[in-house]
């Protein structure tokens, strides 16, 4: 039996898990199911009540779910050089980069919505100045401390590269590599792997 | 080692929780944030404006609630919080992803809610509503398995019901689910979950 992917091509999480699957060379043993997670179908919710993308099938038929479970899970598979420090302090620090690549992506996300789902309401005032301000704070981190550019990549890099990637695809306007030339010369060199070239982010819709 | 605190959020409740566990608790000063206030400094150790975040001694800062929980464990020799390998760790950390899920979801209702008409979503507001519907019934088939260990899964689901009883005590979660109330109830009696009980601040 394959492994069962439900994603989205838009999702930067479902991303993640992407290319991690690329960087291990599991591709292979995909099946990639596409659901739009704003109104995902009941199939969907069965496995993961919470519905959302990306949540992977493994291959003994257990559902998983967030993509940092299902990146680590992938970490166990084959013997491909892993994405996860085993231990000490680059496995934390690993592991903190990608919380801070994903929470780019939450507070990205919650800026979406007040665009995309919340239209007839009109957004908060001070919401948006919320979800902007962690987005802002966290790339200047970034640009003082970009990611190493290490091959194999970690869980790190990989969350930043597909973070950086959702703010091209939805928010050209924040830009964000003004002001930080060192962030945006690490993502032009890490957009180059042929795993981020393969899973570029597009519109569910086509 | 510093943490970031907060007394309301369950998420910090899961690194206090893990710490009391874990005989941790000791070592971990704790820094009262509201990460609400306008002039509130959380920045500084976590970009993002969250809590939880912590300083390790080594001067790491860390965050979000899996990481800091899963580092805790890491420095104790009694029995681990996380196992280590195997179909148990994937069910541990599934059942954590379920129970934040919920909060997030919860914390999105909450916030929703505070918001004045005509800024205020209905929809959205049935959107999460369904979802932590959706994840605590998934916990009610489950409850039967979770028997009396202590692993992150549980302390997350632990600390999951134990927000929506404090935020939103007329939702009657039990209603329906009686094998995830005797599982929450035998569980919110441990040392580690009464002494974390969430309070607003005085």
């Amino acid at each position: 039996m394959a492994l069962v992917l439900r994603f989205s091509p838009s999702s930067p999480y479902a991303r993640k898990v992407r290319v991690a699957a690329h960087e291990r060379g599991l591709t292979g043993r995909f099946r990639e199911i596409a659901s739009n997670p704003w109104a995902a179908p009941d199939d969907l919710k069965a496995l993961n009540p919470l519905g959302k993308i990306p949540t992977l099938v493994t291959e003994d038929g257990l559902a998983l779910y967030d993509s940092a479970v299902i990146c680590e899970y992938l970490d166990t598979l084959g013997d491909a050089p892993r994405l996860f420090p085993p231990e000490g302090r680059a496995r934390w620090l690993a592991l903190r980069t990608q919380s801070l690549g994903d929470g780019v992506m939450d507070a990205a996300v919650l800026w979406r919505v007040e665009i995309t789902q919340r239209k007839e309401q009109g957004p908060t005032p001070g919401w948006v100045e919320r979800q902007q301000g962690a987005i802002v704070r966290a790339l200047d981190a970034l640009e003082r401390e970009p990611p190493a550019l290490a091959a194999p990549p970690d869980i790190g890099a990989i969350a930043i590269a597909c973070a950086l990637g959702y703010l091209d695809f939805r928010f050209g306007f924040l830009n964000w590599r003004e002001g930080r030339p060192r962030l945006a010369e690490w993502h032009a060199a890490f957009a180059q792997r042929p795993s981020m070239i393969a899973t570029r982010a597009k519109d569910s819709t086509g | 080692m510093k943490l970031r605190y907060s007394p309301t959020s369950p998420y910090v409740r899961k690194v206090m929780v893990v710490a009391h566990e874990t005989g941790l608790v000791g070592r971990i000063g704790l820094v009262p944030t509201n990460v609400w206030a306008s002039d509130t400094d959380i920045g500084r150790d976590n970009p993002l404006g969250k809590v939880p975040a912590l300083t390790t001694d080594g001067g790491e800062v860390l965050y979000d609630s899996p990481v800091i929980c899963e580092y805790l464990d890491s420095l104790h020799d009694g029995a681990k919080i996380f196992p280590a390998s195997g179909g148990a760790r994937w069910t541990a950390l599934r059942r954590q992803a379920l129970a934040d899920g919920m909060l997030d979801a919860g914390i999105l209702r909450r916030l929703e809610s505070m918001r004045k008409e005509p800024e205020r979503s209905a929809s959205w507001i049935d959107r999460q509503r369904a979802a932590v519907a959706r994840a605590m019934d998934t916990l009610e088939e489950e409850a039967s398995n979770l028997g009396a260990s202590v692993t992150i899964g549980h302390v997350a689901i632990g600390c999951a019901l134990g927000w929506f009883d404090f935020r939103f005590p007329g939702d009657d979660w039990r209603q329906g689910r009686p094998t995830l109330a005797a599982w929450y109830a035998a569980f919110a009696g441990r040392p580690s979950m009464t002494k974390t009980v969430p309070k607003d601040p005085a």
